[in-house]
């Protein structure tokens, strides 16, 4: 089916869910609407997504996994996104681990202690040793920690680090880390790849160009970096001496190809040239996969399908039409049509993925309970009379090429007729989409732009953080959730910032400068002849093909 | 002209295309909005710091002539620069792609050559129904997108029957052809379909002529006639659109790199310009200028051999 017919599908289906959603309102409500995923080609139990696939037993030789693009750098601090983070979370291992239920344990550190609510001592284990088969020691963890700190540092997770005061050698095996103040994120973030540890010498020899096909990489993780053609494939070697023998591939070699398009990454699936793939939005083929010798598996996910708003002026700056237009939004029917049944409706930022497993996570779920995802068109339009004037245009900023993007807006600007608010869209390149984070001008002329996100571990602050005053995701200079955040922040005990995340989340959800629209899982594709690669969002810092074997 | 004084004046040319290229590219790049910052920045964008650190380091902010001259000198000292995005020298981008553009574009024109001429020869020489039937295939060959025919032939050969692989250049040797030939046929169709029109047309203008007509007359042999009287004077537009057409194909490479997962020049030259990635844009328009005066220098040298009366580097 081609992208048009698609999305003509999806506006007729827009247009459905609308009509329902107007009849059972004029009805007086009550009545669920249209969304029964009675169109949709997938039907997924959201509260079990899986963490895990069967342990494959028999060894294999090679294994071919598939990127939607070429990373820019295997540098772990500058692997910030899906397919640097799919191949770096098998080289290169951090302080801590995020195990395939999103839980975190220890990594390269055996234990963590704090004498102080400031101070984070880490204890390095003896028999970690980087593939050149060096010990693993604490100078390099003092390099590779230490180099990510300070305002000008070029690190991608100069977030995690905004606290941090110093990094210090305490002991053999000993690092410390002082805090200019307690920070709750710190600790956990060094279960991504902000926490990776590197050879101090490799990482100094190569400079500028570690990371790159030029200057290799040197890491302690179950796959060692054995070549990397540019444009062609990233090969992966098993390295046998990895110190954690329940995660000593069975895969002899790993390699990753760069198929970009689509329908040739489906393609490819299907007839066995790839063994693998993860897709972090659906792509429009994948019910080709049903059928074939691949299958498709939907892990628990951290990501959503989001929407950010970045202007300050125009109908669109006002959160009364923001609310009002998610109000008039049917969140299951983006699920069903856009993402083929394969997303649940987001009534917050953060979904269950995030709650852990501690006594924060019955909170969470509380406050999360209390809000509510069925489109209302009356309740829309009232709020729609509180905003004053709101005629003028709004635009939203579309990614090129994207089924998602494409029919997601459709959706929305018929959701914005039925209650009177002008939304057009404006398509930007893929390529170019990436500017609109950081780069002003990028955002000019546009009122919000639809985006995913991911946290890296499961906090709801690890995603809320963004909306700091200072935040990377916070456009508007949106300032009301502020000092819960920076709370939040600094208060370590889990019960206590649940408290303060979710009186954040109630503002932030009232006020949505980041509007919440859906809960994606992971879409793994994984041949028959294997098993064993974990599907959960656990794949961007844990070794997930480690644990691949063939099927006997 | 002489053949060392022709190669003297091209190479000249070449120089100064060179230099006016590089510089209206480089001032359209510097012209455009946007830049190459969020590659360097990461995702999630930087902080103020690292924002003025980078527009500082990669001098993004210098005035168009100040980074001109500085491109210019860096590549009279044989350096082409790094690519921001990639954190690697051009250089090595290219030469791991070079290969296999130039690759598929042969292997493609070997393709065209063949099919091309000879669906042309057959449909005029023939004429009747086969002349039909090569002119109607020739219009759909035409007529259908090149990523149409890409993902059709993936279908059919790849996911179908498995003789091909879906995707990819393969590991050199036989198995690069192998990998190659789906994306070579994409490739070739429109182009193929065209040079079958062009060589029918001309065959059957020369066949008109009165040398061929008074040839056949005397009672010369058909396969005689054909190749000395009609064949040779043809060649002459069917090189003249041979040449165009391995220019073109550098353009069409494009779309069939993206069907087939082939990271060719074309595709990086996409991808660079709308990544701002200034050394690297450079460095292929460089290559691609490179070979359209080269391509075109062959087909004017071959001019020659076909018709002697043409002199190297007349302006006819």
């Amino acid at each position: 089916m081609s992208k048009r017919t698609l999305m003509i599908v999806g506006a007729a289906a827009a247009a459905a869910a609308l009509a329902l959603t107007a009849c059972s309102g004029g009805a007086g409500g009550g009545d669920a609407s249209g969304g029964d995923g009675g169109d949709a080609a997938f039907e997924l139990d959201f509260s079990s997504l899986a963490t895990t696939t069967p342990a494959g037993t028999a060894p294999v030789d090679t294994v071919t996994w598939n990127l939607p693009y070429e990373p820019l750098s295997l540098d772990p601090m500058f692997t910030y996104n899906y397919a640097e983070n799919t191949v770096i979370s098998n080289l290169c291992e951090s302080l801590m681990r995020l195990t395939p239920e999103l839980e975190i344990e220890n990594g390269l550190a055996e234990s963590v202690e704090n004498p102080d609510e400031r101070t984070v001592v880490y204890t390095l284990r003896s028999d970690a040793t980087f593939w050149d088969g060096s010990p693993v020691s604490a100078d390099d963890v003092v390099y590779s920690l230490g180099r990510q700190v300070g305002a000008d540092s070029a690190s991608y997770y100069a977030d995690y680090f905004s606290s941090v005061e110093s990094v210090e050698k305490t002991g053999d095996r000993e690092v410390t880390v002082r805090l200019t103040e307690p920070d709750a994120l710190f600790e956990q973030a060094m279960s991504s790849a902000a926490g990776a540890i590197v050879q101090q010498a490799a990482a100094e020899a190569a400079g500028e160009r570690f990371g790159t096909p030029q200057g290799g990489l040197m890491c302690s993780g179950p796959f060692s970096l054995a070549g990397w053609d540019p444009g062609k494939n990233l090969r992966l070697e098993k390295n046998a001496d990895y110190w954690d023998a329940e995660l000593v591939p069975l895969v002899e070699n790993l390699d990753f190809t760069f198929i970009a398009d689509e329908s040739t990454a489906i393609n490819s699936l299907r007839s066995g040239d790839s063994d693998g793939q993860f897709f972090y939005l659906p792509p429009a083929g994948l019910t080709q996969i049903e059928g074939s010798d691949a299958e498709i598996v939907f892990g628990e996910s951290f990501t959503m399908w989001t929407m950010r708003a970045t202007s300050t002026e125009g109908p669109f700056s006002k959160p009364e039409v923001r609310a009002a237009l998610l109000a008039a939004i049917d969140r299951q029917a983006i699920g069903d049509v856009v993402f083929q049944g394969a997303a649940a409706p987001a009534p917050v930022l953060t979904g269950p993925a995030y709650f852990g497993t501690g006594p924060q996570a019955a909170l969470f779920q509380e406050a999360f309970d209390g809000f509510s995802t069925e489109p209302d068109i009356e309740k829309a339009q009232e709020m729609l009379a509180e905003a004053g004037d709101v005629s003028g245009k709004i635009v939203l900023g579309v990614q090129g090429s994207s089924a998602v993007h494409e029919q997601t807006a459709n959706l929305i600007q018929a959701a914005g007729e039925a209650i009177g608010l002008d939304i057009e869209t404006q398509v930007i390149p893929v390529e170019q989409f990436g500017n609109l984070y950081f780069d002003e001008t990028a955002r000019e002329g546009l009122d919000g732009f639809f985006t995913t996100y991911y946290g890296d571990f499961a906090d709801p602050l690890s995603v809320y953080v963004a909306l700091a005053p200072e935040g990377t995701g916070n456009f508007t200079g949106y300032d009301a959730a502020g000092d819960d955040i920076a709370e939040a922040r600094r208060t370590l005990d889990p019960e206590a910032r649940a408290e303060h995340t979710i009186a954040a989340q109630e503002k932030i959800t009232r006020d949505l400068p980041w509007v919440p629209f859906n809960f994606m899982p992971v879409i793994m594709v994984q041949n028959s002849d294997i098993s064993g690669a974990v599907p959960s969002s656990a794949y961007l810092s844990y070794p997930w093909a480690a644990t691949i074997g063939g099927v006997e | 002209m002489s053949i060392p004084s022709f190669l003297l004046r091209r190479t000249g040319g070449l120089l100064l295309v060179l230099v006016v290229t590089s510089f209206i590219v480089f001032g359209l790049m510097y012209l455009a909005p946007g830049s190459p910052l969020s590659f360097v920045l990461g995702p999630r964008g930087g902080t103020p710091e690292q924002i003025a650190r980078v527009t500082e380091q990669y001098h993004l902010d210098d005035p168009l002539f100040v980074r001109y001259f500085a491109w210019l000198g860096d590549v009279f000292r044989g350096d082409l620069g790094d690519s921001i995005v990639y954190r690697q020298p051009v250089l090595d981008l290219l030469s791991g792609r070079i290969g296999t553009t130039a690759a598929l574009i042969a292997y493609a024109t070997i393709l065209i050559a063949i099919v091309g001429v000879g669906l042309g020869l057959l449909a005029s020489l023939r004429g009747g129904w086969v002349d039909q039937l090569v002119t109607t295939v020739a219009t759909l060959g035409l007529a259908t997108p090149t990523f149409v025919i890409g993902v059709a032939l993936i279908s059919l050969f790849a996911v179908g029957t498995g003789w091909f692989p879906t995707n990819g250049s393969g590991g050199g040797g036989l198995d690069t052809i192998w990998h190659l030939t789906l994306p070579a046929v994409a490739l070739a169709v429109a182009s193929a379909a065209y040079l079958a029109r062009i060589t029918r047309a001309s065959v059957l203008e020369e066949e008109g002529r009165e040398h061929v007509q008074t040839a056949v007359a005397r009672g010369l042999r058909a396969p005689l006639v054909i190749r000395r009287h009609v064949l040779r004077n043809a060649l002459i537009p069917i090189t003249t659109v041979m040449g165009l057409t391995i220019a073109t194909l550098i353009a069409g490479a494009v779309v069939v790199e993206t069907v087939f997962a082939l990271d060719g020049l074309g595709s990086l030259l996409v991808r660079a310009i709308l990544q701002r990635d200034f050394a690297v844009v450079q460095a292929v328009v460089l290559v691609l200028v490179v070979t359209f005066v080269i391509i075109n220098a062959i087909v004017d040298f071959l001019y020659t051999l076909i018709d002697p009366r043409i002199k190297l580097g007349s302006t006819q």
